[in-house]
């Protein structure tokens, strides 16, 4: 079963066009990498998945039921664009509140265990006005997480964490789809983090999905190239460039070569040309190169 | 089948009683509800200590040379309405237009800047992304504004008892009785819903703009306003009750279902 299944979405903003014709397909049990531009339609689909914004057409199921079915929607945990909290109200109160909005029984407890997922549990008697950036999106998560939502929906939720919030959010993603029931669809431009921790990837450039694929398949579609340093930089890279179709610099200071080929005939070819390489690798590109490619419409 | 989710059943019920009592939870924890509450108790207190302190001086027009005598009250519930054997005042009369009727105006304040307050800090699409319904938002949101407005009503009504006794004023009630007097509060308290779906209305279509919401609350319960007094005068009966009820059911009801339409229409964030 498919946590979300989008056909056919569209929303108009008068004469704009935010989205046209979406579709869109995440598993359950996936966490969901959606990405793509600024204002390309990310946080409108989101907002309407959520059910925040009328839809213009299309449909959108969740779990196989309409989006605005109440049960379905009940299990949803959302973070988009600010956490939702009452700036006056302390952490533990907003925190509270929300757990009396979804019904919890054991409240208090269960606020308590999710505070301490987010590592805020010190934090709780201040006032979320008083919180720093890293906080309030901590506390936004712990919004999201709480009552253990089958779906959470997450636009940007990395930003303005430090390293340790960033693995300690990599880390509770993973956890929350250990079960594989609880599905994850997640925004961020912060590409390679979202690469450690995505399942799916799902491209969208001017309201349309152009591409969507597992994490397997983008390892698969991510060209392999061959890295290396001399000691005449550009001569070699002038070289190579005669031999080889695509030879690009990367910002480390390496020559990369991206045609089919091996280390050994690289340097080969450049020892016969007076050439020593000084240090040599094998990668290949991430998904931050691989998506830059694909807004160039490069392969 | 391992890959089903089964999803609670969440009926109207449920849903109505957590929202009510978020709701709830943010009036109690609210400095503007026990502001405007103990506003209410002071306002009428004040004011009938001090005009009957200036009762008789007289205040001349620099211009004209014209001279104004300042009346002060001379019964307790002047503040609540006038009774029906009761004199016009001459001069200046505060009690005219500063009585418990003013309520009706100040919930305006509460009921926009509550709503607003869920548009600003992004709290309603917390609500209405989980399972909350718009319509559930409107009913809670009537209610609070409603429980709030009997609040101010009631609080008004003890300053009112409390200044006439400092004042040394009257209690008499002339040719009407206590039963009246609670008839007329109760109607006034019935009538609040009327207000508070106006005021829900326009705070809903006007989301987090709170200064638009109270200008065109104040603006739209202005047209109300002075029927208040007609409707709902010192000696009411059952029958005033049953009509401001019933009238009130109505406007929750109708205006109710428009606010859920602006809801459902627009962006909620």
């Amino acid at each position: 079963m498919n946590a979300v299944e989008i056909k056919n979405l569209s929303k108009n903003f008068g004469e704009k066009q935010a989205v046209c014709g979406l579709d869109m397909t995440v598993p359950m049990g996936a966490i969901y990498g959606f990405i793509g531009e600024n204002g390309s339609g990310k946080s409108t689909t989101e907002k309407m998945i959520c059910g925040l914004i009328p839809t213009s057409g299309g449909t959108i199921k969740l779990y196989g039921k309409d989006y605005k079915d109440i049960d379905v929607r009940a299990s949803i945990g959302v973070l988009i664009e600010s956490p939702g909290c009452f700036p006056g109200l302390t952490v533990w109160d907003n925190m509270m509140l929300q757990a009396t909005n979804l019904s919890i029984p054991n409240a208090e407890e269960e606020v308590i265990k999710t505070l301490k997922l987010v590592r805020m549990e010190g934090a709780a008697g201040n006032k979320y006005k008083n919180c720093s950036l890293g906080m309030k999106q901590r506390v936004g998560i712990a919004m999201a997480l709480l009552g253990n939502p089958t779906l959470l929906v997450l636009d940007e939720p990395l930003n303005g964490l430090d390293a340790d919030g960033m693995r300690i959010m990599r880390e509770i993603f993973l956890d929350i789809i250990k079960d594989g029931k609880r599905t994850i669809i997640v925004s961020s431009h912060l590409l390679g983090e979202l690469q450690k921790v995505a399942t799916h990837y799902g491209i969208i450039r001017h309201g349309k999905m152009i591409c969507e694929m597992t994490a397997d398949e983008l390892d698969e579609n991510c060209r392999t190239y061959i890295g290396l340093k001399s000691d005449e930089l550009n001569r070699t890279k002038t070289l190579l460039g005669c031999k080889y179709s695509r030879v690009e610099e990367d910002e480390a200071g390496y020559i990369r070569v991206y045609d089919l080929t091996t280390p050994e005939e690289i340097v080969t070819y450049l020892y016969e040309n007076g050439i020593c390489v000084t240090e040599l690798m094998t990668d290949k590109i991430g998904l931050e190169e691989y998506y830059i490619d694909l807004m160039k419409g490069g392969k | 089948m391992e890959n089903m989710v089964v999803f609670e059943n969440n009926s109207f019920g449920k849903r109505l009683k957590s929202m009510v009592k978020v709701d709830f939870r943010r009036m109690c924890k609210s400095k503007l509800f026990y502001i405007l509450v103990v506003s209410a108790l002071i306002m009428p207190i004040l004011m009938t200590v001090m005009m009957t302190m200036m009762d008789g001086s007289v205040t001349v027009n620099q211009q004209t040379g014209e001279e104004t005598v300042m009346q002060g009250p001379e019964n307790t519930w002047q503040n609540i309405g006038t009774l029906p054997d009761g004199e016009e005042m001459g001069g200046m009369d505060v009690f005219a237009m500063c009585n418990i009727n003013m309520m009706f105006m100040i919930v305006a304040v509460f009921t926009c800047l509550f709503i607003s307050d869920d548009f600003r800090s992004g709290y309603a699409k917390n609500l209405f992304t989980v399972r909350a319904k718009k319509s559930d938002y409107v009913i809670s949101k009537i209610f609070a504004g409603f429980v709030c407005g009997a609040c101010l009503l009631i609080a008004y009504f003890i300053g009112s008892m409390l200044g006439g006794a400092m004042a040394g004023l009257s209690f008499s009630l002339g040719e009407l009785n206590p039963i009246n007097l609670v008839m007329c509060i109760l109607a006034k308290i019935c009538l609040m819903p009327v207000f508070v779906s106006i005021f829900v209305l326009i705070s809903v279509a006007a989301k987090q703009k709170a200064w638009l919401s109270i200008c065109g609350s104040l603006g739209g319960g202005m047209i109300l306003f002075m029927m208040v007094s007609m409707i709902t005068p010192l000696n009411s009966t059952f029958i005033n009750v049953i009509l401001c009820l019933v009238g009130g059911i109505l406007f929750a009801l109708g205006l109710g279902a428009a606010s859920n339409k602006v809801l459902k229409k627009s962006s909620l964030v």
